[in-house]
């Protein structure tokens, strides 16, 4: 049996070199006041064996929390801003390991008071997201004054939503352009982990909702990519090391949920100008009112420590 | 077994893409213009530059990972109001294809799907008879 561990170093040199051959790497931005920051990011001057532009696909393709958040609301859930990371939390953050992952998390919350038009909560996120942001000298991408006129009217919702999803986006493109993708990483974790655990918060509330259920199980999948994206960055930084065991864990809860698809040829047809696609295929999540008890438990332990 | 053949297949579909920027290519230009195209009720998500090299390219690719339930649009935009010449193609986790926003000759300006199968999906944009060979695209979503 092939060793996994020399599996991946050969997959990982494979990519590499294919990538390599289509043209010399993306021409280096110039070096910024950021230096230092740099420099306390990284513990290791080694970095990752990947090339940065798997790295940033693979976070890409990652989905937005904020699919999450529509989802509750349309399902009727109520607004309940308890389940959420205090807003008033962020002095006790100050690695920049807990900076990001935090940083995840209240772009999380604030996607969620933001699709429930709580815009007094939204103000307080923002808040709370701008001294993160400050802390990992990052926060040029949040005008506050901008965001503030636009929660102050709910017929800004779509706009607000917008700017704050470009934000986010903006940042994760700058990150990885400062070699500082490993915070990219622990910024879209924390935002996965937030969307993970308020909806198992939602669902042990509504057992019966199986839509919700099947939303908690597919997240194995994206899971699945995290856990990737961690262990990139593992050898370098203990605090991630110390992160992927907790994930691990996560990850072992999902063992025995199944996801299973009946594959049908889509058909097309175009209405309004736009091809609209039929998916005849369809997808399906076995997972047991014991496996969102397992995943809830597990993922409001991880969250626990990050957020004390 | 499964990461070993995602990361080939992203590995592969990487290969395509030439890391070097088009200098002449502007795509933030055309998906800051695509992003309020996006039909009524979807939420913006993600926003794609395509930048094919002045030709060099012959397909740009992205990732995203679509759950069912979920209605996403993706659009197209490039210079005037035409796509010049590029397609968006969706293929599922296992490379079939679902769909494409060209149909008997007629370049179109989005797609929209109405997911029912969760998994990563490529989005990617070819070209077509075009002539700058730049663009931009978002993406958005629905319940």
């Amino acid at each position: 049996m092939v060793n996994k561990k020399y599996m991946k170093k050969l997959l990982i040199g494979i990519i590499v070199l294919s990538i390599a051959a289509c043209g010399p790497s993306k021409d280096e931005q110039a070096q910024d006041d950021f230096e230092n920051q740099l420099a306390a990011d990284s513990t290791q001057s080694k970095g990752p064996e990947i090339s940065p532009e798997v790295i940033s696909a693979i976070i890409e393709s990652i989905p937005s929390p904020l699919e999450i958040s529509v989802l509750l609301k349309e399902s009727g859930t109520k607004y309940d801003i308890s389940i959420l990371n205090a807003s008033n939390n962020t002095s006790k953050y100050n690695s920049n390991y807990s900076k990001a992952l935090n940083l995840g998390i209240y772009g999380t919350d604030l996607g969620y008071t933001n699709i429930y038009a709580q815009n007094q909560d939204g103000l307080d996120y923002m808040s709370s997201i701008k001294s993160m942001a400050d802390g990992l000298n990052i926060g040029q991408f949040f005008d506050i004054e901008t965001i503030g006129k636009l929660a102050t009217n709910s017929n800004n919702l779509d706009s607000l939503l917008l700017v704050t999803t470009q934000n986010f986006n903006a940042i994760n493109t700058y990150l990885q352009e400062q070699d500082r993708s490993h915070l990219s990483v622990l910024l879209l974790a924390g935002g996965w982990l937030e969307a993970m655990h308020i909806t198992c918060q939602v669902s042990s509330k509504n057992p019966s909702n199986k839509e919700l259920q099947e939303k908690i199980g597919e997240q194995k999948i994206i899971l699945e990519n995290i856990v990737l994206l961690l262990s990139f960055y593992s050898e370098s930084f203990p605090d991630i090391a110390a992160f992927m065991i907790d994930i691990l864990e996560l990850q072992a809860s999902f063992d025995t949920i199944e996801i299973t698809t009946i594959y049908k040829e889509s058909t097309m047809e175009i209405v309004d100008g736009i091809m609209v696609i039929h998916d005849n295929s369809e997808s399906n999540v076995n997972i047991t009112d014991a496996n969102v008890e397992e995943i809830k438990n597990v993922t409001a332990k991880i969250r626990s420590k990050i957020i004390s | 077994m499964k990461k070993l053949f995602y990361l080939l297949t992203l590995g592969t579909a990487l290969s395509f893409v030439s890391v070097n920027a088009n200098a002449q290519c502007n795509a933030d230009t055309y998906t800051n213009t695509c992003i309020p195209k996006l039909s009524s009720g979807f939420n913006f998500l993600k926003s794609y530059k395509i930048d094919g090299a002045g030709g060099g390219k012959s397909k740009v690719e992205y990732s995203y990972v679509f759950t069912k339930g979920t209605q996403y649009m993706i659009n197209i935009c490039a210079e005037g109001e035409t796509t010049d010449g590029i397609v968006v193609t969706l293929y599922d986790s296992k490379r079939q294809k679902v769909g494409t926003s060209v149909y008997n000759g007629q370049y179109l300006s989005g797609m929209n799907y109405p997911c029912n199968t969760t998994g990563i999906y490529y989005i990617t944009y070819t070209f077509e008879n075009s002539a700058n060979y730049c663009g931009g695209s978002a993406l958005g979503f629905k319940r």
